[in-house]
């Protein structure tokens, strides 16, 4: 069982590396602000705190409201549709594989506002006369949660443009095979 | 005679049995501590704290929730199918997809720092 010194230094090698990784990942992270700016988030404590009060509140109703429209076009429309063409043994395979990718999203959906809540919550929290760059910093990871929300919400009207087109596609197939029996 | 064997009936009951009340009391309390710790920790976890507009920060905009669509019809997974009916659901489709790209959800930027009046905030991607 004798090792060799090489292997022992590469191991040691790699683990220092392996350990640096997330060091770097942190020292990238730690963007020092100005104290200017710091002196701006003091000085504008009490109506930044106020304004994203209010933001937490619409954004909450947003997400509510928002939700269960978004809910309902899968849950009421796009799988009644879908086991309707099931029931009538049609192919419906592409209406409900973009039905699934939907479904997806919508569970991304949930948990990237579930995340940015709660960060936007713990930014709310932090004291911004006391800890001016930590609720700085809390507040860039809100923001960076909040446009993640918006990328999947641009996502879902995508989906939703594509079942259409599907749809209209699907009518124009069934249209085309019906005049064929006809014929 | 009597009276030495009582004494001795209650020399030789245990802890629990003298203060079995307060341990019944104490149990109780322990277990519906742990019962709300288990419901605290599913309300969190499961996404339903951010549904709850009855919480109190979000007093103000209770009263503008949505809470009954008419609109939305739940589409009949029962029935045949034909022109008709797939033109009936492509113009139901198309009004609710209209309501869902109606608005930019979740858009624009008011975490920006220079709108809220606190400099310039830098993307976290270029941090």
């Amino acid at each position: 069982m004798k090792i060799s010194k090489v292997r022992i230094l590469i191991f040691f090698a790699f683990a220092a590396v392996l350990c640096g990784l997330p060091l770097m990942k942190v020292s990238a992270q730690d963007n020092p602000i100005t104290d200017q700016q710091i002196q701006r988030i003091k000085d504008n404590c009490l109506s930044t705190k106020s304004t994203l009060n209010q933001l937490h509140a619409s954004d909450g109703l947003l997400r509510v409201n928002r939700g269960q429209i978004y809910e309902s076009m899968s849950t009421m429309l796009m799988d009644g549709f879908n086991h309707r063409l099931s029931n009538n043994k049609l192919d419906n395979n592409n209406l409900v594989a973009i039905t699934n990718s939907y479904d997806s999203t919508l569970d991304v959906f949930r948990s990237n506002y579930k995340t940015y809540e709660e960060h936007l919550s713990s930014a709310i929290g932090i004291d911004c006369l006391k800890q001016p760059v930590s609720f700085f910093d809390a507040l860039s990871v809100a923001s960076a949660d909040r446009t993640r929300v918006h990328d999947v919400i641009i996502k879902l009207n995508q989906y939703v443009d594509q079942y259409q087109a599907a749809v209209s596609q699907f009518e124009k197939d069934y249209q085309g095979s019906s005049a064929g029996t006809n014929n | 005679m009597t009276d030495q064997t009582e004494e001795s009936t209650i020399d030789n009951r245990t802890f629990r049995d003298k203060h079995s009340f307060l341990l019944f009391i104490t149990i109780s309390i322990l277990i519906s501590c742990f019962v709300v710790f288990v419901s605290m920790t599913l309300y969190n976890g499961s996404g339903a704290a951010q549904l709850d507009l009855s919480r109190p920060g979000y007093v103000s905009v209770r009263s503008q929730a949505v809470t009954n669509d008419g609109d939305f019809k739940d589409y009949p997974s029962t029935g045949g199918i034909s022109k008709d009916v797939i033109n009936d659901f492509i113009s139901l489709y198309t009004k609710q997809a209209q309501k869902v790209k109606a608005v930019d959800a979740f858009g624009g930027s008011p975490l920006d720092p220079d709108g809220l009046g606190i400099g310039a905030l830098p993307s976290v991607t270029n941090r």
